[in-house]
Protein backbone atom coordinates (compact mmCIF):
# COMPACT_ATOMS: atom_id res chain seq x y z
CA UNK A 1 0.00 0.00 0.00
CA UNK A 2 2.96 2.31 0.65
CA UNK A 3 3.90 2.06 -3.04
CA UNK A 4 0.36 3.17 -3.96
CA UNK A 5 0.51 6.22 -1.69
CA UNK A 6 3.97 7.07 -3.00
CA UNK A 7 2.66 6.96 -6.59
CA UNK A 8 -0.39 9.06 -5.65
CA UNK A 9 1.67 11.63 -3.74
CA UNK A 10 4.43 12.13 -6.31
CA UNK A 11 2.00 11.76 -9.21
CA UNK A 12 -0.24 14.56 -7.92
CA UNK A 13 2.78 16.74 -7.08
CA UNK A 14 3.94 16.34 -10.68
CA UNK A 15 0.44 17.03 -12.03
CA UNK A 16 0.16 20.15 -9.85
CA UNK A 17 3.35 21.52 -11.43
CA UNK A 18 1.97 20.78 -14.92
CA UNK A 19 -1.40 22.36 -13.99
CA UNK A 20 0.36 25.48 -12.77
CA UNK A 21 2.54 25.76 -15.92
CA UNK A 22 -0.43 25.22 -18.24
CA UNK A 23 -2.54 27.81 -16.35
CA UNK A 24 0.17 30.42 -16.84
CA UNK A 25 0.54 29.48 -20.51
CA UNK A 26 -3.18 29.65 -21.35
CA UNK A 27 -3.59 32.89 -19.35
CA UNK A 28 -0.72 34.39 -21.36
CA UNK A 29 -2.32 33.26 -24.64
CA UNK A 30 -5.63 34.82 -23.59
CA UNK A 31 -4.00 38.14 -22.66
CA UNK A 32 -2.16 38.21 -26.00
CA UNK A 33 -5.42 37.48 -27.85
CA UNK A 34 -7.18 40.32 -25.97
CA UNK A 35 -4.35 42.76 -26.73
CA UNK A 36 -4.51 41.90 -30.43
CA UNK A 37 -8.30 42.20 -30.50
CA UNK A 38 -8.12 45.66 -28.95
CA UNK A 39 -5.30 46.81 -31.23
CA UNK A 40 -6.84 45.58 -34.48
CA UNK A 41 -10.58 45.79 -33.96
CA UNK A 42 -10.75 48.32 -31.17
CA UNK A 43 -12.75 47.96 -27.99
CA UNK A 44 -14.75 50.01 -25.58
CA UNK A 45 -12.84 52.06 -23.03
CA UNK A 46 -9.12 52.12 -22.42
CA UNK A 47 -6.81 49.25 -23.35
CA UNK A 48 -6.03 48.36 -19.70
CA UNK A 49 -9.70 48.20 -18.72
CA UNK A 50 -10.59 46.18 -21.84
CA UNK A 51 -7.87 43.62 -21.07
CA UNK A 52 -8.64 43.50 -17.34
CA UNK A 53 -12.31 42.83 -18.05
CA UNK A 54 -11.48 40.21 -20.69
CA UNK A 55 -9.16 38.42 -18.24
CA UNK A 56 -11.84 38.51 -15.55
CA UNK A 57 -14.31 36.89 -17.96
CA UNK A 58 -11.66 34.30 -18.90
CA UNK A 59 -11.02 33.34 -15.25
CA UNK A 60 -14.65 32.25 -14.91
CA UNK A 61 -14.92 30.60 -18.31
CA UNK A 62 -15.23 26.94 -19.25
CA UNK A 63 -11.93 27.11 -21.17
CA UNK A 64 -10.12 28.11 -17.98
CA UNK A 65 -11.76 25.25 -16.05
CA UNK A 66 -10.75 22.69 -18.70
CA UNK A 67 -7.17 22.91 -17.35
CA UNK A 68 -8.47 20.76 -14.45
CA UNK A 69 -8.47 17.87 -16.94
CA UNK A 70 -4.73 17.69 -16.16
CA UNK A 71 -5.75 15.95 -12.91
CA UNK A 72 -8.80 14.08 -14.17
CA UNK A 73 -7.42 12.44 -17.34
CA UNK A 74 -4.31 10.78 -15.80
CA UNK A 75 -6.39 9.51 -12.85
CA UNK A 76 -8.97 8.03 -15.23
CA UNK A 77 -6.21 6.50 -17.40
CA UNK A 78 -4.56 4.83 -14.40
CA UNK A 79 -7.88 3.44 -13.13
CA UNK A 80 -8.71 2.18 -16.65
CA UNK A 81 -5.25 0.60 -17.07
CA UNK A 82 -5.42 -1.21 -13.72
CA UNK A 83 -8.84 -2.54 -14.69
CA UNK A 84 -7.97 -3.57 -18.27
CA UNK A 85 -4.56 -5.08 -17.50
CA UNK A 86 -5.59 -7.09 -14.45
CA UNK A 87 -9.33 -7.69 -14.18
CA UNK A 88 -10.72 -8.09 -17.68
CA UNK B 1 34.50 21.98 -28.65
CA UNK B 2 32.42 20.72 -31.56
CA UNK B 3 33.41 17.12 -30.79
CA UNK B 4 32.55 17.59 -27.14
CA UNK B 5 29.12 18.97 -28.02
CA UNK B 6 28.30 16.08 -30.35
CA UNK B 7 29.64 13.51 -27.87
CA UNK B 8 27.39 14.87 -25.11
CA UNK B 9 24.35 15.12 -27.40
CA UNK B 10 24.99 11.64 -28.83
CA UNK B 11 25.30 10.13 -25.35
CA UNK B 12 22.06 11.81 -24.27
CA UNK B 13 20.22 10.58 -27.38
CA UNK B 14 21.56 7.06 -26.78
CA UNK B 15 20.39 7.14 -23.15
CA UNK B 16 16.91 8.31 -24.15
CA UNK B 17 16.71 5.62 -26.83
CA UNK B 18 17.92 2.92 -24.43
CA UNK B 19 15.43 4.05 -21.78
CA UNK B 20 12.51 3.94 -24.22
CA UNK B 21 13.69 0.65 -25.69
CA UNK B 22 13.80 -0.88 -22.24
CA UNK B 23 10.52 0.57 -20.96
CA UNK B 24 8.14 0.43 -23.92
CA UNK B 25 6.34 -2.83 -24.64
CA UNK B 26 7.41 -5.19 -27.42
CA UNK B 27 5.66 -8.29 -28.64
CA UNK B 28 7.38 -11.60 -29.40
CA UNK B 29 5.77 -14.63 -30.97
CA UNK B 30 7.04 -17.74 -29.28
CA UNK B 31 6.17 -21.25 -28.24
CA UNK B 32 6.04 -21.69 -24.47
CA UNK B 33 7.86 -24.80 -23.31
CA UNK B 34 7.32 -24.42 -19.58
CA UNK B 35 7.19 -22.26 -16.51
CA UNK B 36 9.13 -22.36 -13.31
CA UNK B 37 9.67 -20.47 -10.11
CA UNK B 38 13.14 -19.59 -8.93
CA UNK B 39 14.40 -17.95 -5.79
CA UNK B 40 16.32 -14.83 -6.82
CA UNK B 41 18.70 -12.94 -4.54
CA UNK B 42 19.01 -9.65 -6.34
CA UNK B 43 22.33 -7.86 -6.18
CA UNK B 44 23.83 -5.35 -8.54
CA UNK B 45 21.24 -6.29 -11.16
CA UNK B 46 18.33 -5.27 -8.90
CA UNK B 47 17.67 -2.21 -11.10
CA UNK B 48 16.44 -4.57 -13.78
CA UNK B 49 13.89 -6.31 -11.58
CA UNK B 50 10.45 -5.04 -10.69
CA UNK B 51 8.85 -5.32 -7.29
CA UNK B 52 7.57 -8.12 -5.04
CA UNK B 53 3.89 -9.04 -5.49
CA UNK B 54 1.52 -6.25 -4.48
CA UNK B 55 0.80 -6.45 -0.77
CA UNK B 56 3.77 -8.64 0.11
CA UNK B 57 6.76 -7.40 2.06
CA UNK B 58 9.55 -5.63 0.15
CA UNK B 59 12.96 -7.25 -0.10
CA UNK B 60 15.74 -8.22 -2.48
CA UNK B 61 15.26 -11.97 -2.10
CA UNK B 62 12.09 -13.49 -3.45
CA UNK B 63 10.57 -16.22 -5.61
CA UNK B 64 10.01 -15.15 -9.20
CA UNK B 65 7.88 -16.84 -11.86
CA UNK B 66 9.65 -17.53 -15.14
CA UNK B 67 8.36 -18.47 -18.59
CA UNK B 68 10.64 -20.49 -20.85
CA UNK B 69 10.01 -20.08 -24.54
CA UNK B 70 11.37 -20.90 -28.00
CA UNK B 71 11.31 -18.54 -30.96
CA UNK B 72 10.07 -19.85 -34.33
CA UNK B 73 13.73 -20.01 -35.48
CA UNK B 74 14.60 -22.31 -32.56
CA UNK B 75 16.52 -19.87 -30.35
CA UNK B 76 15.59 -19.67 -26.69
CA UNK B 77 14.04 -16.94 -24.61
CA UNK B 78 13.27 -16.62 -20.92
CA UNK B 79 10.83 -14.14 -19.45
CA UNK B 80 10.38 -13.23 -15.84
CA UNK B 81 6.80 -12.77 -14.74
CA UNK B 82 6.79 -10.20 -11.97
CA UNK B 83 4.28 -7.69 -10.65
CA UNK B 84 5.21 -4.10 -11.31
CA UNK B 85 2.45 -2.99 -8.93
CA UNK B 86 2.28 0.74 -8.39
CA UNK B 87 5.96 1.23 -9.22
CA UNK B 88 8.05 1.84 -12.29
CA UNK B 89 7.52 1.07 -15.18
CA UNK B 90 3.80 1.97 -15.00
CA UNK B 91 2.26 -1.23 -16.33
CA UNK B 92 0.23 -1.63 -13.11
CA UNK B 93 0.67 -5.38 -13.39
CA UNK B 94 -0.65 -7.16 -10.32
CA UNK B 95 -1.72 -10.43 -11.87
CA UNK B 96 1.58 -12.29 -12.24
CA UNK B 97 -0.07 -15.39 -10.77
CA UNK B 98 -2.78 -15.33 -13.48
CA UNK B 99 -0.15 -14.79 -16.15
CA UNK B 100 1.65 -17.84 -14.76
CA UNK B 101 -1.56 -19.88 -15.09
CA UNK B 102 -2.10 -18.68 -18.67
CA UNK B 103 1.49 -19.58 -19.56
CA UNK B 104 0.94 -23.10 -18.16
CA UNK B 105 -2.28 -23.39 -20.19
CA UNK B 106 -0.52 -22.32 -23.41
CA UNK B 107 2.45 -24.66 -23.01
CA UNK B 108 3.01 -26.83 -26.08
CA UNK B 109 5.48 -29.25 -27.65
CA UNK B 110 7.52 -28.99 -30.84
CA UNK B 111 5.30 -31.68 -32.40
CA UNK B 112 2.06 -29.74 -31.81
CA UNK B 113 3.11 -26.10 -31.40
CA UNK B 114 0.74 -23.45 -29.98
CA UNK B 115 2.05 -20.02 -30.95
CA UNK B 116 1.74 -17.34 -28.32
CA UNK B 117 2.24 -13.59 -28.53
CA UNK B 118 4.07 -12.34 -25.45
CA UNK B 119 3.91 -8.63 -24.72
CA UNK B 120 6.87 -7.71 -22.56
CA UNK B 121 9.24 -4.93 -21.66
CA UNK B 122 12.93 -5.16 -20.76
CA UNK B 123 15.99 -6.91 -22.04
CA UNK B 124 17.45 -10.38 -21.81
CA UNK B 125 21.09 -10.17 -20.81
CA UNK B 126 23.08 -13.24 -19.80
CA UNK B 127 25.99 -11.17 -18.52
CA UNK B 128 23.94 -9.58 -15.71
CA UNK B 129 21.19 -12.22 -15.44
CA UNK B 130 18.37 -9.90 -16.41
CA UNK B 131 15.14 -10.93 -18.11
CA UNK B 132 12.32 -9.14 -19.90
CA UNK B 133 9.10 -8.99 -17.86
CA UNK B 134 6.10 -10.59 -19.58
CA UNK B 135 3.01 -8.37 -19.31
CA UNK B 136 0.39 -10.39 -21.15
CA UNK B 137 0.01 -13.50 -23.31
CA UNK B 138 -2.47 -14.43 -25.97
CA UNK B 139 -2.62 -17.27 -28.51
CA UNK B 140 -2.05 -16.48 -32.20
CA UNK B 141 -2.66 -18.51 -35.36
CA UNK B 142 0.87 -18.74 -36.72
CA UNK B 143 4.33 -17.30 -36.09
CA UNK B 144 3.86 -14.93 -39.06
CA UNK B 145 0.95 -12.79 -37.78
CA UNK B 146 1.61 -9.08 -37.91
CA UNK B 147 1.11 -7.21 -34.66
CA UNK B 148 0.67 -3.45 -34.91
CA UNK B 149 2.29 -1.78 -31.87
CA UNK B 150 -0.64 0.52 -30.98
CA UNK B 151 0.57 1.10 -27.46
CA UNK B 152 3.93 2.38 -28.69
CA UNK B 153 2.28 4.52 -31.36
CA UNK B 154 0.05 6.16 -28.74
CA UNK B 155 2.82 6.66 -26.16
CA UNK B 156 5.38 8.03 -28.64
CA UNK B 157 2.78 10.37 -30.19
CA UNK B 158 1.91 11.58 -26.71
CA UNK B 159 5.60 12.18 -25.90
CA UNK B 160 5.99 14.13 -29.16
CA UNK B 161 2.91 16.19 -28.20
CA UNK B 162 4.38 16.91 -24.74
CA UNK B 163 7.66 18.06 -26.32
CA UNK B 164 5.76 20.26 -28.77
CA UNK B 165 3.71 21.83 -25.96
CA UNK B 166 6.86 22.41 -23.88
CA UNK B 167 8.44 24.16 -26.84
CA UNK B 168 5.33 26.29 -27.43
CA UNK B 169 5.15 27.23 -23.75
CA UNK B 170 8.82 28.18 -23.70
CA UNK B 171 8.40 30.28 -26.88
CA UNK B 172 5.41 32.07 -25.35
CA UNK B 173 7.27 32.70 -22.09
CA UNK B 174 10.27 34.08 -24.01
CA UNK B 175 8.14 36.31 -26.21
CA UNK B 176 5.95 37.71 -23.42
CA UNK B 177 8.25 37.78 -20.38
CA UNK B 178 11.95 37.65 -21.27
CA UNK B 179 12.12 39.80 -24.40
CA UNK B 180 10.09 42.74 -22.98
CA UNK B 181 12.28 42.67 -19.85
CA UNK B 182 15.45 42.70 -21.98
CA UNK B 183 14.14 45.59 -24.10
CA UNK B 184 13.20 47.52 -20.98
CA UNK B 185 16.66 46.95 -19.50
CA UNK B 186 18.25 48.08 -22.74
CA UNK B 187 16.16 51.25 -22.78
CA UNK B 188 17.20 51.98 -19.22
CA UNK B 189 20.85 51.49 -20.15
CA UNK B 190 20.45 53.70 -23.23
CA UNK B 191 18.89 56.33 -21.06
CA UNK B 192 21.79 56.26 -18.60
CA UNK B 193 24.19 56.36 -21.54
CA UNK B 194 22.48 59.35 -23.09
CA UNK B 195 22.43 61.19 -19.79
CA UNK B 196 26.15 60.48 -19.33
CA UNK B 197 26.84 61.73 -22.87
CA UNK B 198 24.89 64.86 -22.18
CA UNK B 199 26.72 65.42 -18.91
CA UNK B 200 30.07 64.91 -20.63
CA UNK B 201 29.07 67.30 -23.41
CA UNK B 202 27.99 69.80 -20.79
CA UNK B 203 31.29 69.52 -18.91
CA UNK B 204 33.44 69.87 -22.04
CA UNK B 205 31.29 72.80 -23.14
CA UNK B 206 31.96 74.44 -19.80
CA UNK B 207 35.71 73.79 -20.20
CA UNK B 208 35.62 75.14 -23.70
CA UNK B 209 33.81 78.20 -22.54
CA UNK B 210 36.27 78.82 -19.71
CA UNK B 211 39.58 77.86 -21.34
CA UNK B 212 38.61 77.80 -25.00
CA UNK B 213 40.38 79.76 -27.68
CA UNK B 214 38.90 83.09 -28.16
Amino acid sequence: MIAFFKLALFGYIGLTVIYWLLSIYFRSLERERLEKTYDHEGGTGSREVFIAEGMKAYEGSLRRRLVWLVFIIPTAVVVALVWILNFS
Amino acid sequence: MRYLKWTVLGTLALLVFAFLHYTLPQTDIVRIVGTDTKRMDLGENSWFWASPDVGTAPGTSRDVYFINAIYPDGSTMEYRNEDTGWGWPPYFKMDSSSTNTEAKELTSTAAAPKWVAVRHYGWRNELFTIFPNAISLWPVESPDVRIIPWVNIVILSFLAFVLFMAWRMWAQFKERMIEPAVIEAQETFDDIDRRADRARAGVSGWFRRVFGRK
